[in-house]
């Protein structure tokens, strides 16, 4: 497995000198490769390396960071590698290429990826919605949308469960211990 | 004179799907020209939801991705967290697992009987289909607590040791499967109508496969030897011994063998696994779910479901919460573009039998 | 395939064979309920009076479907919040991690799935009350192998017995990072122990802070009302333990090292100034003074300081701390790290004057006139003496003297054979430092070793140490040699009596079981007392003192508006944590006195 995973890696390497790959056991295989490199890496992948099957388009939301990123898992049916593709969107630019010319089904993942993330991809062709229907809101799945606030706002709560108590609170009134504000965030 | 297309809505309800799911269909007469799907009947948010769980509570809402087959995402993100955390898990837990599956696995294509004769009309296949999977929920209920949603794989291991005599429950329950495929095949395999109805219908050409990231029966059915037990063995695959079927046909029909042979490989697995379980340990303790800090990384587990992959990415922050739980779901692949691209020129009465045979699941595409 | 295919017309007919049989669903569905099995996952029941209120149930359930509430009959105690769980059935989804979370294994599942009712609002009950009868179907249950709480303990690193008493050497080692990040991790957050606390630190917080990875921040929260927390994380007495949550089927969450932890990575008193980063506010030109510079009389001037008080302390000794200094031994209290936080405490603004005595060096009534208000933090500086034949002879003496004579820096003279009468911390401390200077000790004890006041692993740590403890022994004669010194000790064997009266059992001497022990010293560990000459006769009336100790409110006040007390001369549990509560709540009493709030 490890010559096999080296002998791709230099030839990745080779044919993408900007592709950082990270080290990883077993038959992982790590490259982080920029946005707009993104086609033309799949691409490679999948005709010259035998990574022919897509089997998964995963998105994170690195908000701290101001950035998206898209996660490619890319499978080698003949080598058995599973490859990570990992690519970064700026958050406040998140445009990105579309590649379901190279495989037809990330046409799904990429109006999942639009929709809850509110990335867009330009050059695509697809259906305005996809799960959502009507929707106003920022994207859910960004992390500054709150569900719990969401949850608040759009339902309401059915009564006879206003008695609920605090264990912490009923403790600290009932003994008059006063926890301090910063001390807070850490009790349960 | 040319006829007009119609548009027709297929759905969101179905004899022959699992959830709520709309098909928006343009025909000519019976003929389809063109397909559409839709889907937002189901969302729930379940991954938006881990973010304000922890790495245990998050565990219970896996079951419910897609409700005929809750085990392999069970699998799936016990083997995720683990394989973030570094935890070991012991070998009892690891047979435990695969039985589990397996027995998910023929739960599932029982499920798969009823549906698939339920899209073309035949009812009596699903009466006793669905009441044979009672027998297996049966175990699972002795096993897990719950039939449906079992809530039993967690990081670690499984929450319970085999109950006193189960394995002789497990063993007398593949015995009377075994018997009855036999009546299955007799009223459902060599039935004519379910023959005519399913040759050729429902053709996934070859050239589609890697297009649509096809996997599990249909794949197979398309006479590609590919099943992750054995590609990328987990748990104890490696250490059983069964089979890969693959037909042909490519079509409904050759599906349909596929997962008719899958049920007597489950059997063949579980057999063995029941045999070579080894004593001991059934799960390694996590530590203290609401101070659990998942080491940070990032992982892609796969599994083989019934239904073809599924696959998780797992990111940790290293937090109590997980950062990012994305399931793939093999629903989501098939049901939407490979469905849209196979649906043209097949008849109307025939949509139903395809989705079904494609695995489809509404609730696991939503999530 | 032809058109008409026989055999595909006629195999199917063969399900008619089936005609006739048996049907395999239940028959008697809905009339007969079927029974689940063994571990089914159905409807909750909960035990009422195991159940703690912990509230760790609701924690787990993301799906918001548990409620702690108010129930009739329940009433909080310490060790039980007083809460019980009610499910909203109509949220749960029975995935039974509350049973897996719940630390008393109260909480559990049954075969009970059925529940139909026209109530929309009957789908809310309190499992237990809602279905007493629950009790016999229960199936999903929490063992102590399944539970997911971690009920061992974190074993703290010691030295070795043989080891410890060649030096004065600290016995306990303390957690390295890893291991009191995993103690920490076992607390579940309930605080069901800062009720017990008598001075209410915020446990969970602090602990959860550790957990987490933020020591700095724990030492925040701890310093928040305990200026001496190194000293408490080392030998406190620790009752939070007794109640912890986890406590009720495991170890309990190792509280107090926890708290030696975090606050030993505070290394000196400039790095706590950092830390702890008090905010101290602007002189408000009102001052007070304190008696004492032991645990009682250092709170009160901590806090009081930083609520812009000009303090000043008076104590008798040369150093402060008090019994913390001069009785706890240096094995279990390095001088060094208690010196650290008197450092700490000093450089916020408290004053100390040193050796003065009020009542020798300064008057009461000089204090009284000269401060706003005044506090008393005085202790007990005298011990009982045995008070058997020959206690007078050289070699008799007081554990408490003793242990202030060694910890001031004085050589005693105790031979090689010391005899200890008495089953507290004082009497184990007292040996322990005996065995450091190589003598031979015994601990002769009225009743079992199982009812010794003192802690368990001080006990276990004493045995460790090869000291040897006779139980049941009630000293009669100490016998003197020709030039006065003692030679031996003389008790009687008892028996333990059950009390009639429900107490706990007494011993009763056993008549002719008279037993002579070898002895260079004895040292009598049986009790500290008050001493209060330095109050002049004119406050007799308003600052009065009701079996041995000074009466006051709860807020600390005495008769004397102005005049506060706290500490061993106030309080009865007479340990470290109860002089700095009482500080604690003498100086915001003091402050609302004295801002008129
Ligand atoms: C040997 C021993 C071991 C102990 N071990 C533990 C333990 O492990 N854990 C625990 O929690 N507690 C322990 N204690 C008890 C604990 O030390 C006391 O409860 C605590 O110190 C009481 O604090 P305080 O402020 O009330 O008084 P003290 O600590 O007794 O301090 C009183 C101070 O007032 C001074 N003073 C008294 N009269 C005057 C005066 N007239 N003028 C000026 N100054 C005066 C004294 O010199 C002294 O410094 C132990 C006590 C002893 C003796
Ligand atoms: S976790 Fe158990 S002990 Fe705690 S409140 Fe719930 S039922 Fe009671
Ligand atoms: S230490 Fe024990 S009693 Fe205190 S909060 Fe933690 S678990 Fe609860």
């Amino acid at each position: 497995m490890k010559e096999i995973k080296d002998k791709m890696i230099a030839q990745i390497n080779a044919a993408f000198p900007e592709a950082v790959n990270k080290a990883y056991d077993g038959n992982r295989l790590d490259f982080t490769v920029h946005k707009d490199a993104i086609p033309g890496f799949l691409s490679h992948m999948k005709d010259q390396l035998g990574f022919r099957h897509l089997s998964h388009i995963a998105y994170v939301d690195w908000i701290e960071e101001n950035e998206f990123e898209l996660v490619y898992l890319l499978w080698s049916p003949t080598d058995k590698v599973k490859l990570f593709v990992h690519t970064r969107i700026d958050r406040e630019n998140p445009v990105m290429h579309n590649i379901d010319m190279i495989w037809r089904q990330a046409n799904t993942y990429q109006r999942e990826i639009k929709e809850m993330l509110g990335i867009d991809f330009p050059d695509m062709v697809a259906p305005d919605e996809f799960i959502l229907e009507d929707w106003d809101d920022i994207p859910p799945f960004r992390r500054d949308f709150d569900t719990l606030e969401y949850v608040n706002r759009t339902f309401w709560h059915r009564p006879g469960r206003e008695d609920a108590q605090d264990v912490r609170e009923t403790i600290s009134k009932r003994s008059g211990e006063e926890i301090p504000d910063f001390a807070k965030k850490y009790s349960r | 004179m040319r006829e007009k297309a119609t548009t027709l809505y297929l759905g969101p309800q179905h004899p022959g799907i699992t959830g709520n799911m709309m098909v928006r269909l343009k025909v000519m007469g019976d003929t389809i020209v063109s397909a559409q799907t839709e889907v937002g009947y189901l969302h729930r948010a379940f991954e938006k939801l881990q973010e304000r769980r922890n790495w245990l509570n998050s565990f219970t809402l896996m079951c419910r991705f897609c409700v005929p087959e809750t085990d392999p995402m069970e699998n799936l993100y016990a083997r995720a967290v683990e394989s973030l955390d570094n935890i070991e898990v012991p070998e009892r837990a690891k047979y435990i697992r695969v039985m589990v599956l397996e027995l998910a696995r023929i739960a599932t294509q029982l499920m798969w009987y009823a549906g698939q004769n339920g899209s073309l009309g035949l009812y009596t296949m699903g009466q006793w289909s669905i009441g044979d999977r009672d027998y297996i929920l049966d175990l699972f209920e002795q096993l897990t607590g719950g039939r449906v949603y079992h809530m039993y794989q967690w990081p670690g291991g499984v929450r319970r040791d085999l109950p006193e005599g189960f394995e002789g429950k497990v063993l007398r329950t593949l015995d009377y499967l075994e018997k009855r495929l036999k009546d299955y095949d007799d009223l459902m395999f060599s039935n004519s109508i379910f023959q005519k109805r399913t040759q050729g219908v429902g053709y996934v050409p070859k050239e589609s496969i890697i297009e649509h990231g096809v996997v599990g029966p249909v794949l197979r059915g398309a006479g590609i030897r590919s099943d992750i037990r054995i590609d990328e063995p987990y748990e104890v695959y490696d250490k059983l011994d069964f089979e890969i079927p693959t037909q042909e046909g490519s079509d409904i029909w050759a599906r349909a063998l596929v997962r008719r042979a899958e049920v007597h490989q489950s059997i063949r697995i579980i057999r063995q696994v029941l045999d070579q379980m080894p004593k001991g340990e059934f799960n390694t303790s996590i530590p203290n779910p609401m101070k659990w800090r998942v080491k940070a990384g990032d992982t892609y587990v796969r599994a083989e479901s019934a239904r073809g992959e599924v696959g998780y990415y797992a990111v940790s922050d290293g937090t109590i919460h997980p950062r990012r739980m994305h399931l793939r779901g093999a629903a989501y692949v098939h049901a939407i573009t490979l469905l849209e691209n196979i649906l043209p020129g097949q008849n109307v009465a025939d949509v139903s039998a395809i989705m079904n045979s494609l695995g489809t699941c509404a609730p696991e595409i939503e999530r | 395939m032809s058109f008409f295919d026989l055999q595909g017309t006629l195999k199917p007919l063969t399900a008619l064979k089936q005609f006739g049989k048996k049907p395999h669903t239940l028959k008697d569905i809905p009339w007969k309920k079927r029974e689940a099995s063994d571990n089914y996952r159905g409807l909750h029941f909960n035990d009422i009076d195991e159940c703690i209120g912990c509230g760790n149930c609701s924690t787990i359930c993301q799906n918001a479907a548990i409620d702690m509430i108010h129930l009739e009959g329940v009433e909080g105690k310490k060790g039980d919040s007083g809460l019980r769980p009610r499910v909203d059935n109509g949220r749960c989804c029975w995935c039974a991690l509350c049973v897996e979370v719940c630390p008393t294994g109260s909480l559990s599942l049954t075969k009970d799935y059925i529940y139909v009712t026209e109530d929309p609002d009957a789908f809310l009950w309190t499992p237990g009350i809602s279905n007493p009868d629950g009790e016999e179907r229960k199936s999903y249950v929490s063992t102590h192998e399944l539970s997911l709480n971690h009920f061992n303990r974190i074993p703290m690193p010691e030295l070795e017995g043989k080891e410890r008493i060649k030096s004065f050497a600290e016995v306990v080692l303390g957690y390295n990072e890893e291991q009191a990040r995993e103690e920490a991790s076992r607390c579940i957050s309930c605080g069901i122990c800062t009720e017990v606390c008598p001075d209410h630190m915020h446990i969970p917080e602090y602990i959860n802070a550790i957990a987490a990875g933020d020591d700095k921040e724990a030492v925040k929260i701890i310093y928040d009302n305990n200026p001496l927390p190194e000293m408490c994380g080392k030998v406190c007495t620790r009752r939070c333990e007794d109640v912890c949550a986890i406590a009720t089927r495991g170890d309990s969450v190792a509280i107090r090292w926890l708290k030696r932890y975090a606050t030993e990575t505070a290394a000196t008193a400039d790095i706590t100034h950092e830390i702890v980063n008090p905010e101290i506010r602007e002189a408000n030109g009102k001052t007070v003074g304190i008696i004492g510079a032991g645990p009682s009389g250092l709170t009160a001037a901590y806090y009081l300081a930083l609520r812009g008080y000009d303090v000043t302390i008076y104590e008798a000794s040369a150093k402060a701390g008090g019994a913390t200094m001069y009785g706890i031994p240096k094995y279990r209290l390095p001088i060094e790290s208690l010196e650290k936080q008197i450092g700490y405490i000093q450089s916020i603004g408290v004053k100390i004057k040193f050796n003065t005595k009020v009542g020798k060096d300064i008057s009461f009534k000089e204090i009284y006139d000269k401060y706003d208000s005044v506090f008393m933090g005085v202790g007990f500086p005298d011990a009982w003496p045995l008070g058997v034949d020959g206690d007078d002879a050289e070699g008799s003496m007081q554990a408490f003297r003793y242990l202030y004579m060694i910890n001031s820096g004085e050589k005693v003279d105790i031979g090689d054979k010391v005899v200890v009468v008495g089953g507290g911390n004082v009497a184990i401390d007292a040996a322990r430092v005996s065995r450091r200077f190589g003598a031979e000790v015994t601990i002769l004890y009225r009743r079992r070793v199982e009812d010794m006041p003192a802690d368990w692993e001080e006990i276990e740590g004493a045995e460790d140490e090869g000291i040897h403890i006779i139980p049941q022994g009630i000293p009669t004669k100490i016998h003197k040699d020709e030039k006065g010194h003692v030679k031996a000790i003389e008790y009687l064997k008892a028996e333990m009596v059950a009390d009639d009266k429900g107490g706990r059992p007494r011993p009763v001497a056993i008549e002719g079981s008279e037993t002579v022990l070898e002895a260079t010293a004895v040292m009598a560990a049986i009790g500290q007392m008050g001493d209060y000459s330095f109050l002049p006769k004119e406050f007799e009336e308003k600052i009065t003192i009701e079996r041995g100790r000074f009466v006051v409110n709860e807020k600390q006040q005495t008769g004397d508006p102005k005049v506060f007390a706290g500490g061993d001369a106030v309080n009865r549990t007479a340990d470290a944590i109860s002089a700095i509560a009482d500080g604690f709540r003498a100086c915001k009493a003091i402050d609302e006195y004295l801002s008129g709030k």
